[in-house]
């Protein structure tokens, strides 16, 4: 399946919504283990915020190799490319466990450091 | 209701001003607020004065406050001009229009409209001229400005919406963006956030500096149920590698990132809302891709 971006949504790639609806589109495929391209041809604009819910939302249940190995992404330039791997990245460590209760002691611990 | 009527003074964007500005919000900081603004010892506003005091004015009004900008204090022709020219005297009772110059609008968006305010941020901010990039860069640092907008709308619960500004000095050769709300601000919503995990008690002793820190950190969200992160993390990025500086109040929290790494204070004075303040330098030697070895003009 191949999704040309520009034709779905336009030049661009900012806003939740618009993430959400190449989500919608492309989150069966990968999930039956159908390759999918999204083409970017066209595309100029891009924010964290259009990638979380297109890209990222997808490691909830596809794991990160899987996702890389299904999802083919064409003329995406370079400002989109560092935000798609960011978004990557920090979505895994997100639907990975956090300790929230350990978190704040560290942070307790780094404050009381500091003011030593 | 008593008048109260607050001087503006000279206000640049050293923490100092910064803290004059939250005392003058602590003043007002009560529904049926009647208020009027004094120019008379007022020789410079800077944006993020001038966004500030706009945000204010609206915050007041949703309180069922009254606000007069009493222009005819205003003695400083070159105050004045810059305030007419970027429409903020026209937004608030000057009888004069914005006129397209040097000068970026002054903004006030309710609601988080993508176009609008993408716009803003690629012509009438960034590609205004002030530093000659490709179009491809332009694009690129409006984008990362959008994640300031994204998330004052996301996380700050603003009931009135967010207010900008920016200006270019021709003599320092800074390119100037100011944003503010008047929501919660990044502590409280960390705070808040990490309540539902750890113990109330602990958590209230986190301090605003180690919230904006945890709030920087790549990955670090209080969204619940959806990923997130990346947009504080990105234009972090972004302003170390252009030598830029950007500089956050949010309640008692300051936060600072600068070619010099980043520090993270907490300050006397608080108040409930956000201000990012971005200063870029207007050096095409620091803004090109990898890839764009010519001159891109």
């Amino acid at each position: 399946m191949k999704l040309s971006i520009k034709d779905k949504i336009g030049p661009r790639c900012i806003i939740k919504e618009d993430g959400q609806k190449i989500y919608d589109e492309i989150h069966g495929f990968l999930k039956n283990g159908e390759t999918v391209t999204l083409d970017f041809n066209g595309v100029s604009q891009f924010a964290s915020p259009f990638f979380n819910f297109a890209i990222g939302q997808l490691l909830k249940d596809i794991v990160e190799a899987d996702l890389r190995r299904l999802l083919q992404i064409e003329n995406l330039n370079e400002t989109g490319k560092l935000v798609v791997e960011r978004v990557i990245e920090n979505a895994a460590k997100y639907h990975g466990d956090k300790d929230y209760r350990k978190i704040v002691n560290d942070i307790l611990e780094q404050q009381a450091n500091e003011s030593d | 209701m008593v008048l109260k009527v607050i001087q503006i003074h000279t206000l640049n964007d050293r923490p100092r001003d910064f803290q004059q500005l939250f005392t003058i919000w602590s003043q007002v900081n009560d529904y049926f607020e009647d208020v009027r603004f004094d120019f008379s010892r007022c020789g410079f506003l800077r944006p993020n004065a001038v966004v500030f005091l706009g945000g204010l004015a609206r915050l007041i009004e949703s309180r069922l406050g009254s606000v007069v900008f009493d222009w005819s204090t205003l003695h400083n022709q070159r105050v004045l001009t810059n305030i007419c020219q970027n429409g903020f005297a026209g937004t608030f009772g000057h009888p004069s229009s914005a006129w397209d110059g040097n000068s970026i609008p002054y903004r006030e968006d309710k609601t988080l409209d993508m176009n609008v305010i993408m716009d803003y941020l690629v012509y009438n901010w960034i590609g205004k001229g002030w530093v000659h990039v490709s179009d491809r860069l332009r694009d690129a640092i409006a984008g990362r400005m959008w994640e300031i907008y994204n998330n004052a709308f996301e996380h700050s619960g603003t009931q009135i919406g967010v207010f900008s500004c920016g200006q270019h000095f021709w003599r320092q050769n800074d390119l100037i963006l100011s944003v503010v709300d008047f929501g919660r601000g990044i502590p409280a919503n960390v705070r808040t956030f990490l309540r539902q995990y750890a113990e109330v008690k602990l958590v209230s002793k986190l301090t605003g500096a180690s919230c904006l820190r945890w709030a920087f950190q790549a990955g670090n969200t209080t969204k619940v149920g959806e990923p997130g992160g990346s947009g504080l993390d990105l234009l972090k990025e972004f302003i170390h590698i252009n030598q830029g500086k950007l500089e956050v109040y949010s309640n008692e929290g300051y936060a600072i990132i600068d070619k010099d790494g980043e520090r993270y204070e907490n300050r006397e004075i608080s108040f409930e809302g956000t201000v990012m303040h971005i200063t870029l330098r207007c050096d095409e030697n620091l803004y090109r891709f990898r890839d764009e070895v010519e001159p891109p003009f």
